[in-house]
């Protein structure tokens, strides 16, 4: 229940910032700063995620070679072809195929 | 006047998102490995496709509740992931003016990073035109991701957890930070949010993801007042 809760309020909230500007059809436009304010976003969410993904609940972090040679090639392969598509199935490849050697 | 016949503008709304999809793909199987991980009700999982229609807001709150975040801090961070779309609100506005009421409330629905993109590349002179393409491609990409969340969700317990596929979820994560760092500012933005979750990662329900997120966005407002 609280989750179904939790996921309508997300779905509220997302419609909203989809709409805001769509319906009320406003000329308003952002203060530059707010805009560029709004590029920080992705990295500085995507990097406390990760981080979150990787640590257990003792906020360890456990990673064996496999993981930190996945985790490093996903970084580089989309850095380069700016592909996350590209940079998920090579380096979880990679992660399958050290993990096999291992 | 409609330089262009229905069908036409309909069929092209279908190819153009077709291909779009591939990029989202990553995301509805990801969905699937995260609601199998965290033992969430298919059902309940894959309502949040339709309710939310956005994977990256999807996938952080189911994992981040999965995780025990509180309710508050899991809300908090999908809604700063998808702050995004009132970027795409602002610049779609214009193409909105000459468009009937129905279509403006319907089409903020359908209006997901992809369809930001086809939606922006092209001037439509005529806004019917408009209008057909944007539902055709917003449908035709809405079946879609309804279609393969559900895929995920029902394939993900299938297969074995051996497999260590829950992996995914990071090395995904990992390449999106990556193509979102573009100078050096983005990447001291990033750097700072990891160091931060990690020297918060102890504090109660998980509110050092969205502690360190909001750190990390003080810095880049700090950066950016710098630059000027």
């Amino acid at each position: 229940m609280t989750m179904l809760s939790a996921i309508i309020v997300v779905g509220l909230g997302t419609y909203a910032m989809r709409a805001l500007f769509l319906v009320t059809l406003s000329d308003k436009t952002f203060p530059p700063l707010a805009l560029r304010l709004l590029e920080y976003v992705a990295p500085a969410v995507l990097g406390s995620l990760v981080i979150s993904m990787l640590i257990d609940s003792e906020a360890q972090v456990a990673l064996g070679a496999p993981e930190l040679a996945g985790l490093a090639a996903a970084a580089i392969i989309a850095a380069k072809t700016r592909s996350h598509v590209l940079a998920l199935f090579s380096a979880m490849a990679l992660f399958w195929l050290l993990r096999w050697l291992a | 006047m409609s330089t262009h016949t229905k069908s036409s503008l309909v069929w092209r709304g279908i190819t153009s998102a077709i291909p779009l999809f591939v990029p989202a793909l990553p995301f509805a199987f990801m969905l699937g490995v995260v609601v199998t991980e965290w033992g969430i009700p298919s059902l309940l999982g894959w309502s949040s496709s339709p309710i939310i229609f956005g994977g990256a807001a999807q996938i952080t709150l189911l994992t981040l509740l999965g995780e025990g975040a509180s309710v508050a801090a899991a809300v908090s961070a999908a809604l700063i992931v998808g702050a995004r779309h009132l970027l795409y609100s602002v610049s779609l506005a214009p193409q909105f003016h000459n468009q009937p009421r129905w279509f403006r409330w319907l089409g903020a629905y359908l209006l997901v990073d992809q369809m930001f993109a086809l939606a922006s590349i092209e001037k439509w002179q005529d806004s019917d035109d408009f209008r057909i393409f944007y539902l055709s491609a917003g449908s035709t990409f809405w079946a879609m991701w309804m279609t393969f969340t559900a895929i995920g969700i029902i394939v993900g317990p299938v297969i074995p957890e051996s497999w260590g596929l829950a992996f995914a979820a990071p090395v995904l994560f990992i390449g999106l930070l990556a193509v979102s760092i573009d100078r050096w500012q983005t990447l001291a933005v990033a750097l700072v949010a990891m160091v931060a979750a990690v020297a918060l990662a102890q504090l109660p329900n998980r509110l050092g993801i969205l502690a360190a997120a909001l750190i990390a966005l003080l810095v880049g407002l700090l950066l950016e007042r710098l630059r000027r």
